[in-house]
């Protein structure tokens, strides 16, 4: 063991076993993250669906009153049927963005129909619109949180080492409309 | 004459027996201490002392708190109902332990006692509470044997309310504590640093924990957190909401030797002030989410 060679050896050894566990360990831990990220976005997509039922039900009960927004919910249908499987974050982003587009216009158009509003029906899908949005958000700041914590990891020296190495790249946030950070509270 | 007066009368009167009797007391152990060695008289004379010294110490003590549940079995009753919608006063009802530690975060007591309890509505969200004290026992081992005594790990108050949103499963928020559950918890980051720094939040599903905790609920917690110091823990379990708060402190707590008046009974209904602070800041009197 006297021999300095041997010493040098032992010690690079050393230092390249540490290195290679540090590698397999920031690698595993990064593709948790991703994974992580990915079930977030399932979720949202489930929340994207339930919203667009949701919002089915409300438009087939206002047809008579809001005709615009039924026909421009009828171009939305037309354009959900015609996707492919995965979407990516910017066309969830413009999905959300057309549904609350026709929700908007509903809302005005019932404003001067107080026997609809009155309506029990209508009023129990209002509520569960609401509910669905409240999960949606929920769907979304987890997301955006765990892309956050992705990002902010792969952009630190050293995991952006690693993370350039696996072909990983910085994930898109779900971004929300002002109006939707704010507590869901649709009103007419 | 204001009832008030009337209990703040015969609460003084026995508290001036508890005062007379200390110095009998002290004045008869003093006299067979100093005087006890030259005769036996002054040690006969200083038992007489202190002995009427304590007996009317236990008579002043015993109408004290004769006075102290008559004030609150008749006058605060009537004042609570007043006060709270439904509301109903049980000064010598407490929960039960399974009501305390259905929060899934607080320990089994070895020792356990609650009172003081008041249900009734809160803007329309039906709520109870009661003060609460729980405490662990511990054993000392010494040359002269082994002692057994009892430390308090939680005295505050301990909340109910019903909640405004159906979810699944389970979360809590914690200044200090942990999870106590059979749940498979986990601890979940919120996207707020302050809120992170401040509690604890761990939930059965990291969805439920972003879904309840809403940006505006965190800050309105954090709000609560700051307007009413002590350690807070809250746990939202089964469409209610659990809020544990140790402040050292008892609610419609009577102290001796303080004037029972006005500005006593307002104090008590600012301790109530929380549970609006709870009900309003955290919006749980809107049931947006829920069918009609």
């Amino acid at each position: 063991m006297d021999n300095p060679l041997v010493i040098i050896l032992l010690v690079v050894f050393g230092l390249v076993l540490i290195i290679a566990l540090w590698y397999i360990a920031t690698m595993n831990n990064l593709r948790q993250l991703e994974v992580k990220v990915s079930e977030a976005d399932s979720g949202i997509d489930v929340a994207l669906t339930k919203r667009f039922d949701a919002l089915s039900k409300l438009v087939n009960t206002t047809k008579g009153y809001a005709k615009h927004e039924a026909s421009i919910f009828e171009n939305v249908t037309k354009w959900r049927k015609g996707l492919p499987d995965s979407l990516t974050i910017e066309q969830k982003q413009e999905f959300l963005g057309r549904m609350n587009e026709v929700q908007s216009g509903i809302n005005v158009a019932v404003e001067n129909y107080p026997d609809l509003k009155a309506d029990k029906v209508f009023i129990n899908l209002q509520n569960s619109i609401n509910e669905v949005e409240a999960h949606l958000q929920a769907a979304r700041r987890l997301y955006n949180s765990n892309v956050s914590t992705l990002n902010q990891r792969i952009v630190t020296f050293p995991v952006s080492f690693v993370a350039n190495q696996i072909k990983m790249t910085k994930k898109a946030f779900f971004e929300a409309e002002a109006a939707k950070r704010q507590d869901v509270d649709v009103s007419f | 004459m204001n009832p008030i007066h009337a209990y703040q009368v015969k609460k003084a009167a026995a508290e001036k027996k508890i005062i007379i009797g200390g110095p009998l007391i002290i004045v008869g152990v003093l006299l067979m201490i100093a005087l006890g060695a030259s005769s036996d008289i002054w040690v006969g004379l200083g038992i007489a002392l202190s002995a009427a010294g304590g007996i009317v110490i236990a008579i002043g003590f015993g109408g004290y708190q004769s006075t102290i549940k008559a004030f609150k079995k008749e006058y605060l009753i009537n004042v609570i109902g007043e006060w709270i919608e439904e509301g109903v006063y049980h000064p010598d009802r407490g929960f039960h332990p399974s009501a305390v530690y259905a929060c899934e975060f607080l320990p089994v007591a070895d020792r356990f006692h609650s009172e003081d309890y008041v249900e009734g509505k809160i803007e329309g969200v039906p709520f109870q509470m009661c003060d609460v004290k729980l405490e662990e026992r511990r054993v000392r081992h010494t040359k002269n044997g082994t002692q057994t005594y009892y430390v308090a790990y939680f005295v505050g108050q301990y909340y109910v309310l019903d909640f405004n949103k159906d979810f699944d499963g389970a979360v809590q928020v914690l200044e200090t504590d942990r999870p106590r559950s059979k749940r498979p918890f986990k601890k979940v980051q919120l996207e707020s640093v302050a809120f992170n720094k401040t509690f604890k939040t761990f939930a059965t599903s990291e969805h439920t924990a972003f879904y309840l905790l809403t940006p505006q609920m965190m800050s309105r917690m954090m709000d609560l957190e700051k307007a009413h110091p002590g350690n807070l823990g809250f746990a939202f379990i089964d469409n209610k909401m659990y809020l544990a708060m140790h402040n050292n402190h008892s609610i419609l707590e009577v102290r001796m030797f303080r004037k029972l008046d006005e500005n006593m009974i307002n104090e008590f209904k600012e301790d109530f002030r929380l549970l609006d602070d709870l009900v309003k800041e955290l919006k749980l009197n809107q049931k947006i989410y829920k069918e009609i």
